[in-house]
């Protein structure tokens, strides 16, 4: 897939109401792969962070359930931050506030994500 | 009518015991069928089908505890053992546990889900259990529970995995159910996000819910991939509230 289709992706997924920003990173080192534009944060920020809890999150499905996650939904009383898994090492990123339909993001994000081949 | 099949305890014909001591059952002969499946366990001990004969035939003489010791060795000798998680679920049913009814026949239907016997009982729980024990508690100490609660050492308090998981288990997933807890609340800090709610963690055939407790306390609520995520959030909810009244009574 061109880098084109996948900032289009990223519009996409910023268009949704409430969506702050929206990247593709590389949970192997937390680097942007491609980021559309993010509000008040640095996106190599959200990567970093958002690399580091999907490979938690990984450590623990593994111990867990012998298998790994598919997506990580972090829930705060300030916002959300959504992570798909695409073709690995990458996934998919949106943060997003409260005001944020999650089903609806849930479902755009988990699409695009297998997309990203 | 033909003759009784004749009961041979000490020397069962490779896995025929398994047929023998279920027709046995189906009949009544529940003595005569506990011995086969005995004696077939003497020699097949990690076989996990003649755990589940002896479970069912355990059930049948109204030994629920004996039923559910059987099926619990079944789930150590094959983690998805359809038979076991039926007869778990049965046993659960009949004490009115519907909660760990619906445990069982989720992880179930996980294993078989095309089946429709499974699928009917799940939503015949499923339709049981909010009338009758609106404010279950859930059980906490257990390791079949799939609710898992630990320190901010990842230290296990008390809890498992889920069905068929051992202590080592919930131990290892304590340690790194802390790790994730702790980078949670640095993600949400550094993202001025607020303070962390929860965090859903979906595979193809799990879920699980982290969610903070109280100070240094976080809960892992762990369910089968059938389990639907707004479902799985309302079961963690009710779990955190059991959860702080375990620790109010532990301090």
């Amino acid at each position: 897939m061109s880098l084109e289709r996948w900032q289009q992706i990223l519009r996409e997924i910023t268009g949704v109401p409430g969506v702050r920003g929206a990247l593709i990173v590389s949970a192997e080192d937390g680097l942007v792969v491609a980021e559309s534009a993010m509000e008040h944060v640095a996106t190599s920020d959200v990567a970093a962070l958002a690399a580091a809890l999907v490979v938690r999150a990984r450590q623990t499905a593994h111990v867990a359930h012998g298998a790994p996650p598919r997506s990580v939904h972090l829930a705060a009383s300030g916002g959300v931050l959504l992570a798909m898994a695409g073709p690995d090492p990458l996934w998919l990123v949106a943060l997003a506030d409260s005001r944020a339909e999650l089903g609806r993001l849930r479902v755009l994000l988990g699409d695009f994500a297998v997309s990203l081949a | 009518m033909t003759d009784p099949p004749t009961v041979s305890p000490t020397r069962p014909q490779g896995l025929a015991f398994l047929e023998l001591g279920e027709r046995l059952r189906q009949r009544g002969q529940l003595e005569a069928a506990a011995m086969v499946a005995t004696a077939g366990l003497a020699h097949y001990p990690a076989l996990a089908d003649a755990h589940d004969l002896l479970g069912r035939i355990r059930a049948d003489q109204g030994e629920d505890a004996g039923a559910i010791a059987a099926w619990h060795a079944a789930l150590e000798c094959d983690q998805g053992h359809v038979g076991a998680l039926k007869g778990l679920a049965f046993v659960a049913f009949r004490a009115r546990d519907f909660s760990a009814a619906e445990r069982y026949l989720e992880l179930a239907v996980g294993e078989s889900p095309h089946d429709p016997s499974l699928l009917a009982a799940l939503d015949r729980v499923r339709a049981t259990q909010p009338a009758a024990t609106p404010d279950a508690a859930p059980a906490l100490a257990d390791l079949s529970s799939g609710l898992l609660l630990f320190d901010a050492q990842g230290m296990r308090l008390t809890g498992g995995v889920g069905p068929g998981t051992s202590a080592d288990t919930a131990d290892a997933a304590s340690a790194e159910g802390a790790g994730l807890a702790r980078e949670a609340s640095r993600v949400t800090r550094l993202l001025g996000l607020g303070e962390w709610q929860y965090l859903l963690v979906e595979g193809t055939e799990f879920r699980f819910a982290v969610l903070p407790i109280a100070d240094g306390a976080t809960l892992l609520v762990s369910r089968p991939g059938t389990t639907p995520s707004g479902r799985l959030l309302a079961m963690a909810s009710r779990a955190g509230i059991a959860a702080r009244h375990w620790l109010e009574r532990l301090t």
